[in-house]
């Protein structure tokens, strides 16, 4: 029977391993959530009453389902079509669809702090609509919203747990392995909630700082 | 259409399940919930236990939270089945989450409203009964409605420990059958349809108990 | 027994921190008298009013209602000093408040508003506490809207209403906190009327008002301070009419020159 010490050494690299898989895993469901995310809100406020619809039954979906059976959708269906999806694309794909959902939701708000000065100022110096976007407002709109995007990564980290069950190498998959092979369940598990936990804390913090700075040059 | 009706009665079956496992989650949420934020205004002593309570469950995934509960528990002795290790663990997650809800509903009441009430002789009890709480949970009550959603559609990842809910009844029926579409499809029109019907439930409500402030 | 003082205040002071937002206030009202407390914004005098009822606490001197000290037992005034809450409620039970911002409770009826305080604070039994409610908003003139939401009223009358709610409890001293300051012009009479037909009944009050004409009107005690402090104090109208110190007359300047167009009285 070795000590506590000396078997948290064995789980040290293993979990960190996992935990970073889980991280750049959200990362970059996070990015390409936000770019959908933009998509979702530009059709939300566009003139198509068809993209108007499908923005609304697409955040309402979202939002109402579970990330876990949209996962499922995700990686089961493409292969029903004879379409290969491996488990990471799949799982990257449900995340960022997923938190795009959420992320219209809050550059909504974001988009809505810019004044309509600002718009009519590009306009009047004739800037294109789309560089207003990208050189005006998406800056402004990253700003303003930087810590509900922060607490929405939290919220993906979270919510990411659930792509150990298609057997991505995730912080959860990993303690999992780990259990299966020390048969010691409360350790592991507490041992790997602590990882999360040092995750989600560090970006807390990190959101506590950006909001506080935002307000510094306010 | 033929498939569909078949599978229908298990979908039925799961839904209940799923319904049940949520809701007493939820219920033990909500109560759990509103203990901790009653005891943070009357203990001021409680609130580092509060922030810390909120920090652990909001700082980890609930499936993390599940695994504790169903698989590390027994460790010390505590052996639950799939379902009460479910509702427990239900109960725990969403308590930290409705606790910040009632917390940021009493947040909502003017300070005024609740110094009018000790100037004029009521006990902080009352004052908590009679003067805050009408306000705050009709305040809070679309929140909680979202809170409640929140907790169904996390009651999906309990299939991961064999809880016959929703998810898990899809994933038997694609194993068996091997058809993958329509079970899932149906699976995900299940928990929408679910979760709107909350929805709609709880803004009725709400805006019933806010008419007050319409005059 | 009868010239014991409702409130007497003897070198009352309050810090935030290092910021002494009142310090050495001495004040005492005897039973009918009209004090009004007037000076520039932050010059305390909110605070003071606030300390006379426990809803600030305050760390110098002591504060005697009727006969016993508000807020602490001991000689102390630090924080673990203070009263249990329960004894607090006991020494401020004559004393009722009406508030700059109304504060009266949104989810409840003006009656409910109005018999709240009777019902759970006193044990009153409900038809008792209708009975004296209806007699209170009769007297401010709000009968009508008793069954009326607070979201429903003019501001006026809302603060009617809480005038309505303090005479209710019955009190032997009526605080009252700018109570006009909330209101648009044209509402502020017939919420000064309210008040000044409550002085001609023999209220004792203690009252924070901008409203210089109607302090010099109705006040038999008036206290001028300044920086946290007491500057003068003298009876109405003479302080209005000669103030002694310069501060004073610099604060009433603007009120002077206003006045000498026609000058604007409460009719009553």
């Amino acid at each position: 029977m070795t000590d506590f010490s000396s078997r948290l050494a064995l789980y040290w690299p293993a979990l960190l391993d996992g935990a970073l898989t889980t991280l750049w895993l959200c990362a970059a469901s996070m990015v390409l959530g936000f770019l959908i995310g933009v998509a979702i809100h530009l059709l939300c406020n566009g003139r198509s009453h068809l993209g108007r619809a499908f923005a609304r039954v697409y955040v309402s979906f979202f939002r109402g389902t579970p990330v876990l059976a949209q996962l499922m959708l995700l990686f089961y269906l493409p292969s029903a079509l004879n379409i290969d999806v491996s488990p990471l694309v799949a799982a990257g794909a449900a995340l960022a669809l997923n938190s795009a959902a959420y992320q219209s939701q809050i550059l909504r708000s974001g988009f809505a702090g810019i004044a309509k000065g600002q718009l009519e100022a590009a306009s009047v110096f004739s800037i294109g609509k789309w560089k207003t976007l990208l050189h005006i407002q998406i800056p402004q709109v990253l700003r303003l919203t930087s810590p509900a995007l922060i607490s929405e990564l939290i919220d993906v980290i979270k919510v990411s747990a659930v792509v150990s069950v298609i057997s991505i190498t995730d912080l959860m998959r990993v303690s999992q392995q780990l259990v299966a092979q020390t048969y010691r369940p409360l350790e592991v598990y507490l041992v790997s909630a602590v990882f999360y936990l040092a995750l989600t804390s560090l970006l807390v913090l990190l959101g506590k700082y950006l909001e506080h700075r935002w307000k510094e040059h306010a | 259409m033929e498939e569909l009706l078949k599978l229908l009665p298990a979908f039925g079956e799961a839904m209940l399940v799923t319904l049940g496992v949520s809701l007493a989650g939820a219920a033990i949420g909500l109560v759990v919930g509103f203990a901790l934020n009653a005891l943070r205004l009357a203990v001021s002593a409680f609130n580092l236990l509060y922030q810390l309570y909120i920090w652990l469950i909001r700082g980890t995934p609930f499936l993390a939270q599940l695994m504790v509960i169903y698989f590390g528990l027994p460790v010390i002795g505590l052996r639950l089945s799939a379902i009460e290790a479910s509702i427990l663990s239900l109960g725990l997650y969403s308590a930290a989450y409705f606790a910040e809800l009632f917390r940021s509903a009493w947040g909502s009441v003017p300070t005024g409203q609740v110094e009018s009430a000790r100037v004029h002789g009521l006990s902080r009890g009352q004052t908590f009964w009679h003067i805050q709480a009408p306000q705050a949970l009709a305040f809070a009550l679309p929140l909680l409605g979202n809170q409640v959603i929140l907790t169904i559609k996390e009651s999906a990842v309990t299939s991961i420990i064999t809880v016959p809910e929703l998810t898990m009844a899809a994933g038997r029926i694609v194993s068996t059958t091997f058809s993958y579409v329509l079970p899932y499809a149906l699976l995900v029109l299940s928990y929408w349809l679910l979760t709107m019907a909350v929805a709609m439930t709880a803004e009725y409500l709400g805006r019933r108990a806010t008419r007050y402030l319409r005059g | 027994m009868s010239n014991l003082p409702l409130l007497q205040m003897r070198g009352v002071g309050k810090s935030y921190g290092s910021n002494r937002v009142l310090q050495g206030f001495d004040l005492s009202v005897q039973a009918g008298e009209i004090v009004s407390l007037i000076g520039p914004s932050g010059s305390g005098k909110t605070t003071a009013l606030r300390c006379m009822n426990f809803l600030e606490s305050y760390d110098e001197g002591e504060i005697w209602i009727d006969g016993q000290l508000l807020g602490y037992s001991g000689p102390g005034r630090s924080a673990k000093d203070r009263d249990s809450e329960s004894q607090i409620d006991e020494v401020r039970k004559p004393l009722a408040m009406v508030f700059q911002q109304f504060n009266l409770w949104p989810h409840m009826t003006v009656r409910e508003n109005v018999t709240a305080p009777l019902v759970l604070g006193k044990g009153m039994n409900k038809a008792e506490a209708c009975a004296l409610a209806d007699a209170a908003l009769a007297r401010v003139g709000l009968a009508a809207k008793a069954d009326a939401y607070p979201a429903r009223l003019s501001g006026g009358q809302q603060q009617r209403a809480g005038i309505a709610r303090a005479l209710a409890v019955n009190p032997r001293l009526m605080l009252l906190d700018e109570p006009t300051s909330a209101l648009d012009p044209e509402l502020v009479e017939e919420v000064l009327l309210v008040i000044k037909g409550l002085a001609e009944d023999g209220m004792t009050m203690v009252m924070v008002t901008h409203e210089m004409s109607f302090a010099a009107q109705i006040s038999t005690q008036v206290v001028f301070m300044e920086a946290g402090q007491i500057v003068e104090t003298g009876v109405a109208p003479s302080m209005f009419e000669a103030p002694k110190t310069e501060r004073l007359q610099r604060f009433l300047q603007p009120w002077f020159n206003r006045s000498l167009t026609p000058r604007t009285e409460v009719a009553g």
